[in-house]
Protein backbone atom coordinates (compact mmCIF):
# COMPACT_ATOMS: atom_id res chain seq x y z
CA UNK A 1 0.00 0.00 0.00
CA UNK A 2 1.47 3.28 -1.02
CA UNK A 3 0.70 6.70 0.36
CA UNK A 4 0.55 9.92 -1.58
CA UNK A 5 3.94 11.33 -2.46
CA UNK A 6 4.90 14.70 -1.09
CA UNK A 7 6.61 17.33 -3.09
CA UNK A 8 8.65 20.27 -2.09
CA UNK A 9 10.66 22.50 -4.34
CA UNK A 10 13.58 23.65 -2.22
CA UNK A 11 15.69 25.37 -4.81
CA UNK A 12 18.28 27.37 -2.98
CA UNK A 13 19.41 30.47 -4.77
CA UNK A 14 23.13 30.23 -4.93
CA UNK A 15 23.76 33.91 -5.14
CA UNK A 16 21.29 36.26 -3.55
CA UNK A 17 23.74 38.97 -2.73
CA UNK A 18 22.82 41.13 -5.63
CA UNK A 19 19.41 42.00 -4.32
CA UNK A 20 20.47 43.44 -1.01
CA UNK A 21 22.38 46.66 -1.14
CA UNK A 22 21.90 48.25 -4.55
CA UNK A 23 20.70 51.82 -4.91
CA UNK A 24 17.30 52.84 -6.34
CA UNK A 25 17.53 52.81 -10.12
CA UNK A 26 19.99 50.05 -10.31
CA UNK A 27 17.94 47.80 -8.05
CA UNK A 28 15.86 46.40 -10.87
CA UNK A 29 18.93 45.77 -12.97
CA UNK A 30 20.62 44.21 -9.97
CA UNK A 31 17.68 41.85 -9.39
CA UNK A 32 17.70 40.81 -13.03
CA UNK A 33 21.41 40.19 -12.86
CA UNK A 34 21.00 38.07 -9.75
CA UNK A 35 18.30 36.04 -11.47
CA UNK A 36 20.42 35.42 -14.51
CA UNK A 37 23.27 34.41 -12.24
CA UNK A 38 20.92 32.02 -10.48
CA UNK A 39 19.93 30.62 -13.83
CA UNK A 40 23.56 30.24 -14.78
CA UNK A 41 24.36 28.37 -11.57
CA UNK A 42 21.27 26.27 -12.01
CA UNK A 43 22.24 25.41 -15.55
CA UNK A 44 25.77 24.55 -14.53
CA UNK A 45 24.51 22.40 -11.72
CA UNK A 46 22.10 20.62 -14.02
CA UNK A 47 24.93 20.06 -16.45
CA UNK A 48 27.05 18.44 -13.74
CA UNK A 49 24.10 16.29 -12.70
CA UNK A 50 23.35 15.12 -16.20
CA UNK A 51 27.01 14.32 -16.76
CA UNK A 52 27.14 12.21 -13.62
CA UNK A 53 23.95 10.39 -14.45
CA UNK A 54 25.15 9.71 -17.98
CA UNK A 55 28.36 8.31 -16.53
CA UNK A 56 26.38 6.00 -14.27
CA UNK A 57 24.25 4.69 -17.12
CA UNK A 58 27.31 4.14 -19.27
CA UNK A 59 29.06 2.19 -16.54
CA UNK A 60 25.99 0.01 -16.04
CA UNK A 61 25.89 -0.67 -19.78
CA UNK A 62 29.55 -1.66 -19.72
CA UNK A 63 28.97 -3.89 -16.73
CA UNK A 64 26.01 -5.65 -18.29
CA UNK A 65 27.98 -6.44 -21.42
CA UNK A 66 30.17 -8.77 -19.39
CA UNK A 67 29.28 -12.40 -19.72
CA UNK A 68 27.69 -13.79 -16.61
CA UNK A 69 28.79 -17.33 -15.77
CA UNK A 70 26.08 -19.88 -16.38
CA UNK A 71 27.02 -22.56 -13.95
CA UNK A 72 25.97 -22.36 -10.34
CA UNK A 73 28.84 -21.22 -8.20
CA UNK A 74 29.06 -21.99 -4.50
CA UNK A 75 28.17 -19.24 -2.12
CA UNK A 76 31.63 -19.27 -0.55
CA UNK A 77 33.23 -18.78 -3.92
CA UNK A 78 30.89 -15.93 -4.69
CA UNK A 79 31.83 -14.26 -1.42
CA UNK A 80 35.51 -14.74 -2.18
CA UNK A 81 34.98 -13.25 -5.64
CA UNK A 82 33.15 -10.31 -4.16
CA UNK A 83 36.04 -9.67 -1.80
CA UNK A 84 38.52 -9.83 -4.66
CA UNK A 85 36.51 -7.37 -6.69
CA UNK A 86 36.21 -5.04 -3.73
CA UNK A 87 39.97 -5.16 -3.26
CA UNK A 88 40.36 -4.30 -6.92
CA UNK A 89 38.09 -1.31 -6.49
CA UNK A 90 40.08 -0.13 -3.47
CA UNK A 91 43.36 -0.52 -5.32
CA UNK A 92 42.02 1.40 -8.30
CA UNK A 93 40.89 4.18 -5.96
CA UNK A 94 44.26 4.33 -4.23
CA UNK A 95 46.10 4.42 -7.54
CA UNK A 96 43.86 7.25 -8.68
CA UNK A 97 44.49 9.21 -5.50
CA UNK A 98 48.23 8.75 -5.83
CA UNK A 99 48.18 9.91 -9.43
CA UNK A 100 46.09 12.91 -8.44
CA UNK A 101 48.62 13.72 -5.75
CA UNK A 102 51.48 13.42 -8.20
CA UNK A 103 49.73 15.72 -10.66
CA UNK A 104 49.10 18.29 -7.95
CA UNK A 105 52.74 18.18 -6.93
CA UNK A 106 53.85 18.69 -10.52
CA UNK A 107 51.50 21.64 -10.84
CA UNK A 108 52.79 23.13 -7.62
CA UNK A 109 56.41 22.77 -8.63
CA UNK A 110 55.79 24.30 -12.04
CA UNK A 111 53.98 27.27 -10.46
CA UNK A 112 56.89 27.69 -8.07
CA UNK A 113 59.33 27.63 -10.93
CA UNK A 114 57.40 30.29 -12.77
CA UNK A 115 57.24 32.61 -9.77
CA UNK A 116 60.72 32.00 -8.52
CA UNK A 117 62.33 34.96 -10.28
CA UNK A 118 59.69 37.29 -8.86
CA UNK A 119 60.32 36.23 -5.29
CA UNK A 120 63.08 37.99 -3.36
CA UNK A 121 65.18 35.53 -1.47
CA UNK A 122 65.33 37.62 1.70
CA UNK A 123 61.84 38.02 2.94
CA UNK A 124 58.76 36.28 1.69
CA UNK A 125 56.23 33.94 3.07
CA UNK A 126 57.51 31.19 0.82
CA UNK A 127 61.05 31.40 2.14
CA UNK A 128 59.76 31.46 5.70
CA UNK A 129 57.75 28.36 5.02
CA UNK A 130 60.71 26.61 3.49
CA UNK A 131 62.94 27.49 6.43
CA UNK A 132 60.31 26.29 8.85
CA UNK A 133 60.01 23.07 6.87
CA UNK A 134 63.75 22.52 7.02
CA UNK A 135 63.79 23.12 10.77
CA UNK A 136 60.98 20.67 11.31
CA UNK A 137 62.64 18.08 9.13
CA UNK A 138 65.86 18.39 11.16
CA UNK A 139 63.88 17.97 14.37
CA UNK A 140 62.12 14.94 12.99
CA UNK A 141 65.37 13.34 11.98
CA UNK A 142 66.94 14.07 15.35
CA UNK A 143 64.06 12.58 17.31
CA UNK A 144 64.02 9.57 15.02
CA UNK A 145 67.71 9.06 15.73
CA UNK A 146 67.11 9.40 19.47
CA UNK A 147 64.28 6.92 19.44
CA UNK A 148 66.44 4.51 17.44
CA UNK A 149 69.22 4.79 20.04
CA UNK A 150 66.80 4.18 22.87
CA UNK A 151 65.48 1.13 21.13
CA UNK A 152 69.02 -0.18 20.73
CA UNK A 153 69.63 0.27 24.46
CA UNK A 154 66.39 -1.47 25.24
CA UNK A 155 67.39 -4.35 23.02
CA UNK A 156 70.78 -4.66 24.75
CA UNK A 157 69.20 -4.69 28.17
CA UNK A 158 66.76 -7.34 27.05
CA UNK A 159 69.60 -9.48 25.74
CA UNK A 160 71.44 -9.19 29.05
CA UNK A 161 68.30 -10.12 30.92
CA UNK A 162 67.89 -13.16 28.76
CA UNK A 163 71.47 -14.22 29.40
CA UNK A 164 71.07 -13.79 33.15
CA UNK A 165 67.93 -15.85 33.06
CA UNK A 166 69.67 -18.61 31.19
CA UNK A 167 72.60 -18.61 33.64
CA UNK A 168 70.26 -18.81 36.63
CA UNK A 169 68.38 -21.62 34.94
CA UNK A 170 71.54 -23.67 34.49
CA UNK A 171 72.59 -23.02 38.10
CA UNK A 172 69.24 -24.18 39.42
CA UNK A 173 69.52 -27.26 37.27
CA UNK A 174 72.89 -28.03 38.83
CA UNK A 175 71.50 -27.60 42.33
CA UNK A 176 68.68 -29.94 41.53
CA UNK A 177 70.98 -32.65 40.19
CA UNK A 178 73.18 -32.35 43.26
CA UNK A 179 70.19 -32.73 45.56
CA UNK A 180 68.99 -35.75 43.63
CA UNK A 181 72.40 -37.33 43.92
CA UNK A 182 72.43 -36.73 47.65
CA UNK A 183 69.03 -38.29 48.05
CA UNK A 184 70.06 -41.35 46.08
CA UNK A 185 73.17 -41.73 48.20
CA UNK A 186 71.14 -41.46 51.36
CA UNK A 187 68.67 -44.05 50.19
CA UNK A 188 71.52 -46.31 49.24
CA UNK A 189 73.07 -45.98 52.59
CA UNK A 190 69.87 -46.95 54.34
CA UNK A 191 69.91 -50.39 52.93
CA UNK A 192 73.62 -51.11 53.44
CA UNK A 193 74.77 -54.01 55.55
CA UNK A 194 76.85 -52.05 58.01
CA UNK A 195 73.86 -50.12 59.25
CA UNK A 196 71.99 -53.32 59.89
CA UNK A 197 74.82 -54.74 62.00
CA UNK A 198 75.12 -51.49 63.92
CA UNK A 199 71.39 -51.46 64.53
CA UNK A 200 71.46 -55.02 65.86
CA UNK A 201 74.32 -54.17 68.22
CA UNK A 202 72.40 -51.17 69.43
CA UNK A 203 69.31 -53.24 70.16
CA UNK A 204 71.42 -55.72 72.10
CA UNK A 205 73.01 -53.01 74.20
CA UNK A 206 69.60 -51.46 74.91
CA UNK A 207 68.28 -54.80 76.17
CA UNK A 208 71.30 -55.33 78.40
CA UNK A 209 70.92 -51.85 79.86
CA UNK A 210 67.21 -52.43 80.53
CA UNK A 211 67.94 -55.70 82.31
CA UNK A 212 70.63 -54.06 84.47
CA UNK A 213 68.27 -51.25 85.38
CA UNK A 214 65.55 -53.69 86.40
CA UNK A 215 68.05 -55.59 88.55
CA UNK A 216 69.05 -52.40 90.35
CA UNK A 217 65.43 -51.42 90.90
CA UNK A 218 64.50 -54.76 92.34
CA UNK A 219 67.57 -54.71 94.59
CA UNK A 220 66.54 -51.36 96.01
CA UNK A 221 62.90 -52.38 96.41
CA UNK A 222 63.88 -55.70 97.91
CA UNK A 223 66.15 -54.15 100.53
CA UNK A 224 63.22 -52.23 101.95
CA UNK A 225 65.16 -48.99 102.08
CA UNK A 226 63.26 -45.73 102.09
CA UNK A 227 64.29 -44.77 98.57
CA UNK A 228 62.03 -41.73 98.42
CA UNK A 229 64.33 -39.74 100.69
CA UNK A 230 67.62 -40.25 98.85
CA UNK A 231 67.60 -38.49 95.46
CA UNK A 232 70.11 -40.90 93.85
CA UNK A 233 68.03 -43.98 94.85
CA UNK A 234 64.83 -42.19 93.76
CA UNK A 235 66.27 -41.55 90.37
CA UNK A 236 67.32 -45.17 89.91
CA UNK A 237 63.86 -46.52 90.81
CA UNK A 238 61.96 -44.02 88.71
CA UNK A 239 64.04 -44.71 85.65
CA UNK A 240 61.46 -47.34 84.84
CA UNK A 241 59.41 -44.52 83.45
CA UNK A 242 62.04 -43.72 80.88
CA UNK A 243 61.71 -46.22 78.14
CA UNK A 244 65.23 -46.73 76.90
CA UNK A 245 64.03 -48.21 73.68
CA UNK A 246 62.89 -44.86 72.52
CA UNK A 247 66.22 -43.40 71.61
CA UNK B 1 5.55 -4.35 -12.04
CA UNK B 2 6.35 -6.65 -9.25
CA UNK B 3 10.08 -6.01 -9.07
CA UNK B 4 11.67 -2.62 -8.53
CA UNK B 5 14.41 -1.89 -10.98
CA UNK B 6 16.74 1.03 -10.50
CA UNK B 7 17.19 2.18 -14.05
CA UNK B 8 14.05 1.39 -15.97
CA UNK B 9 13.01 5.04 -16.06
CA UNK B 10 14.89 8.13 -17.05
CA UNK B 11 15.70 10.53 -14.24
CA UNK B 12 13.73 13.73 -14.05
CA UNK B 13 15.72 16.94 -14.03
CA UNK B 14 16.99 18.12 -10.66
CA UNK B 15 14.79 15.66 -8.80
CA UNK B 16 15.79 12.98 -6.33
CA UNK B 17 13.32 10.40 -5.04
CA UNK B 18 13.64 8.30 -1.92
CA UNK B 19 11.42 5.41 -0.91
CA UNK B 20 10.97 4.65 2.79
CA UNK B 21 9.67 1.16 3.53
CA UNK B 22 8.51 0.34 7.02
CA UNK B 23 5.46 -0.73 8.95
CA UNK B 24 5.19 2.25 11.28
CA UNK B 25 3.50 5.10 9.43
CA UNK B 26 4.01 7.71 12.13
CA UNK B 27 7.78 7.23 12.24
CA UNK B 28 8.08 7.28 8.46
CA UNK B 29 5.97 10.39 8.26
CA UNK B 30 8.12 12.16 10.83
CA UNK B 31 11.31 11.15 9.07
CA UNK B 32 9.89 12.33 5.76
CA UNK B 33 9.00 15.69 7.27
CA UNK B 34 12.49 16.11 8.72
CA UNK B 35 14.01 15.28 5.37
CA UNK B 36 11.87 17.78 3.53
CA UNK B 37 12.89 20.48 5.97
CA UNK B 38 16.54 19.98 5.03
CA UNK B 39 18.32 22.43 2.78
CA UNK B 40 18.89 20.78 -0.54
CA UNK B 41 19.72 22.22 -3.91
CA UNK B 42 17.67 19.66 -5.78
CA UNK B 43 14.03 18.86 -5.51
CA UNK B 44 13.25 16.10 -3.04
CA UNK B 45 10.46 13.59 -3.34
CA UNK B 46 9.70 11.19 -0.53
CA UNK B 47 7.56 8.10 -1.04
CA UNK B 48 6.32 6.07 1.88
CA UNK B 49 5.31 2.44 1.67
CA UNK B 50 4.33 -0.23 4.13
CA UNK B 51 5.73 -3.05 2.03
CA UNK B 52 6.72 -3.96 -1.48
CA UNK B 53 5.54 -4.71 -4.13
CA UNK B 54 4.24 -1.28 -4.93
CA UNK B 55 0.99 -1.06 -6.88
CA UNK B 56 1.70 -0.42 -10.52
CA UNK B 57 -1.27 1.83 -10.99
CA UNK B 58 0.50 4.93 -9.71
CA UNK B 59 2.81 6.81 -12.02
CA UNK B 60 5.96 7.41 -10.05
CA UNK B 61 9.39 8.71 -10.94
CA UNK B 62 12.60 6.73 -10.87
CA UNK B 63 13.47 5.74 -7.33
CA UNK B 64 17.03 6.62 -6.37
CA UNK B 65 17.34 5.26 -2.84
CA UNK B 66 15.34 2.71 -0.86
CA UNK B 67 15.55 2.81 2.92
CA UNK B 68 14.18 -0.16 4.81
CA UNK B 69 13.21 0.94 8.31
CA UNK B 70 13.43 -1.95 10.76
CA UNK B 71 12.03 -1.44 14.24
CA UNK B 72 14.09 -3.50 16.65
CA UNK B 73 11.09 -3.78 18.98
CA UNK B 74 8.92 -5.86 16.66
CA UNK B 75 9.73 -9.06 14.85
CA UNK B 76 6.97 -8.33 12.35
CA UNK B 77 8.98 -5.38 11.08
CA UNK B 78 11.91 -7.63 10.25
CA UNK B 79 9.62 -10.16 8.60
CA UNK B 80 7.98 -7.46 6.51
CA UNK B 81 11.38 -6.17 5.41
CA UNK B 82 12.58 -9.61 4.40
CA UNK B 83 9.47 -10.20 2.33
CA UNK B 84 9.76 -6.81 0.67
CA UNK B 85 13.41 -7.44 -0.17
CA UNK B 86 12.31 -10.15 -2.53
CA UNK B 87 10.65 -7.61 -4.77
CA UNK B 88 13.77 -5.53 -5.27
CA UNK B 89 15.97 -6.13 -8.26
CA UNK B 90 19.54 -7.22 -7.61
CA UNK B 91 21.07 -4.19 -9.31
CA UNK B 92 19.48 -2.00 -6.68
CA UNK B 93 21.87 -3.31 -4.09
CA UNK B 94 24.83 -1.58 -5.69
CA UNK B 95 24.58 1.27 -3.25
CA UNK B 96 20.96 2.29 -3.66
CA UNK B 97 19.58 0.36 -0.71
CA UNK B 98 20.10 1.21 2.92
CA UNK B 99 18.89 -0.35 6.15
CA UNK B 100 17.85 1.80 9.08
CA UNK B 101 17.46 0.18 12.48
CA UNK B 102 15.44 2.15 14.98
CA UNK B 103 14.64 1.58 18.60
CA UNK B 104 18.06 0.42 19.70
CA UNK B 105 18.02 2.96 22.51
CA UNK B 106 15.59 1.05 24.71
CA UNK B 107 17.46 -2.20 25.13
CA UNK B 108 14.77 -3.84 27.24
CA UNK B 109 12.12 -3.54 24.52
CA UNK B 110 14.26 -4.97 21.75
CA UNK B 111 13.05 -8.31 20.56
CA UNK B 112 15.39 -8.50 17.58
CA UNK B 113 19.03 -8.99 18.38
CA UNK B 114 21.41 -6.48 16.88
CA UNK B 115 23.36 -9.25 15.18
CA UNK B 116 20.34 -10.26 13.12
CA UNK B 117 20.16 -6.92 11.36
CA UNK B 118 23.93 -6.81 11.04
CA UNK B 119 23.85 -10.16 9.31
CA UNK B 120 20.99 -9.04 7.09
CA UNK B 121 22.87 -5.93 6.01
CA UNK B 122 25.99 -7.99 5.44
CA UNK B 123 24.13 -10.49 3.28
CA UNK B 124 22.77 -7.74 1.09
CA UNK B 125 26.08 -5.84 1.10
CA UNK B 126 24.28 -2.64 2.07
CA UNK B 127 25.03 -0.09 4.76
CA UNK B 128 23.24 -0.30 8.07
CA UNK B 129 22.44 2.86 9.97
CA UNK B 130 21.21 3.11 13.53
CA UNK B 131 18.90 5.87 14.66
CA UNK B 132 16.27 6.36 17.32
CA UNK B 133 13.61 7.88 15.14
CA UNK B 134 11.53 8.93 18.09
CA UNK B 135 14.08 11.45 19.33
CA UNK B 136 13.88 14.74 17.45
CA UNK B 137 17.60 15.56 17.38
CA UNK B 138 18.67 12.12 16.13
CA UNK B 139 15.95 12.19 13.54
CA UNK B 140 17.14 15.53 12.18
CA UNK B 141 20.73 14.28 11.94
CA UNK B 142 19.64 11.10 10.23
CA UNK B 143 17.48 13.11 7.83
CA UNK B 144 20.52 15.19 6.90
CA UNK B 145 22.56 12.07 6.33
CA UNK B 146 19.85 10.49 4.21
CA UNK B 147 19.50 13.62 2.11
CA UNK B 148 23.22 13.57 1.34
CA UNK B 149 23.10 9.87 0.50
CA UNK B 150 20.11 10.49 -1.72
CA UNK B 151 21.90 13.23 -3.59
CA UNK B 152 24.83 10.92 -4.25
CA UNK B 153 22.59 8.06 -5.35
CA UNK B 154 20.63 10.31 -7.71
CA UNK B 155 23.85 11.41 -9.37
CA UNK B 156 23.62 15.02 -8.23
CA UNK B 157 27.06 15.07 -6.70
CA UNK B 158 29.73 15.12 -9.40
CA UNK B 159 32.54 12.68 -8.90
CA UNK B 160 30.79 10.42 -6.38
CA UNK B 161 28.58 7.55 -7.47
CA UNK B 162 26.38 5.28 -5.41
CA UNK B 163 28.85 2.43 -5.69
CA UNK B 164 31.68 4.70 -4.60
CA UNK B 165 29.71 5.72 -1.56
CA UNK B 166 28.94 2.10 -0.80
CA UNK B 167 32.58 1.15 -0.68
CA UNK B 168 33.25 4.14 1.52
CA UNK B 169 30.50 3.20 3.94
CA UNK B 170 31.58 -0.39 4.18
CA UNK B 171 32.24 -1.10 7.82
CA UNK B 172 35.28 -3.12 8.70
CA UNK B 173 33.44 -5.48 11.01
CA UNK B 174 31.05 -8.01 9.62
CA UNK B 175 28.91 -10.22 11.85
CA UNK B 176 31.19 -11.89 14.37
CA UNK B 177 32.31 -15.44 13.82
CA UNK B 178 30.22 -17.05 16.52
CA UNK B 179 27.02 -15.88 14.88
CA UNK B 180 27.80 -17.03 11.37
Amino acid sequence: MEEQPQKQAADQPADSGGEGGEGGPSQVAGAQEARSEDRMTLLLRLRAQTKQQLLEYKSILDASEEKTPEQIIQEKQIEAKIEDLENEIEEAKIAFEIKQLAIDRIRLSSALKKNLEKISTESSVLMDNMKHLLKLNKLVMKSQQESWDLEEKLLDIRKKRLQLKQASESKLLEIQTEKNKQKIDLDGMENSERIKIIRQNLQMEIKITTVIQHVFQNLILGSKVNWAEDPALKETVLQLEKNVDMI
Amino acid sequence: MSVLRPLDKLPSLNTATILLVGIEDALLQQLADSMLKEDCASELKVHLAKSLPLPSSVNRPRIDLIVFVINLHSKYSLQNTEESLRHVDASFFLGKVCFLATGAGRESHCSIHRHTVVKLAHTYQSPLLYCDLEVEAFRATMAQRLVRMLQVCAGHVPGVSALNLLSLLRSSEGPSLEDM
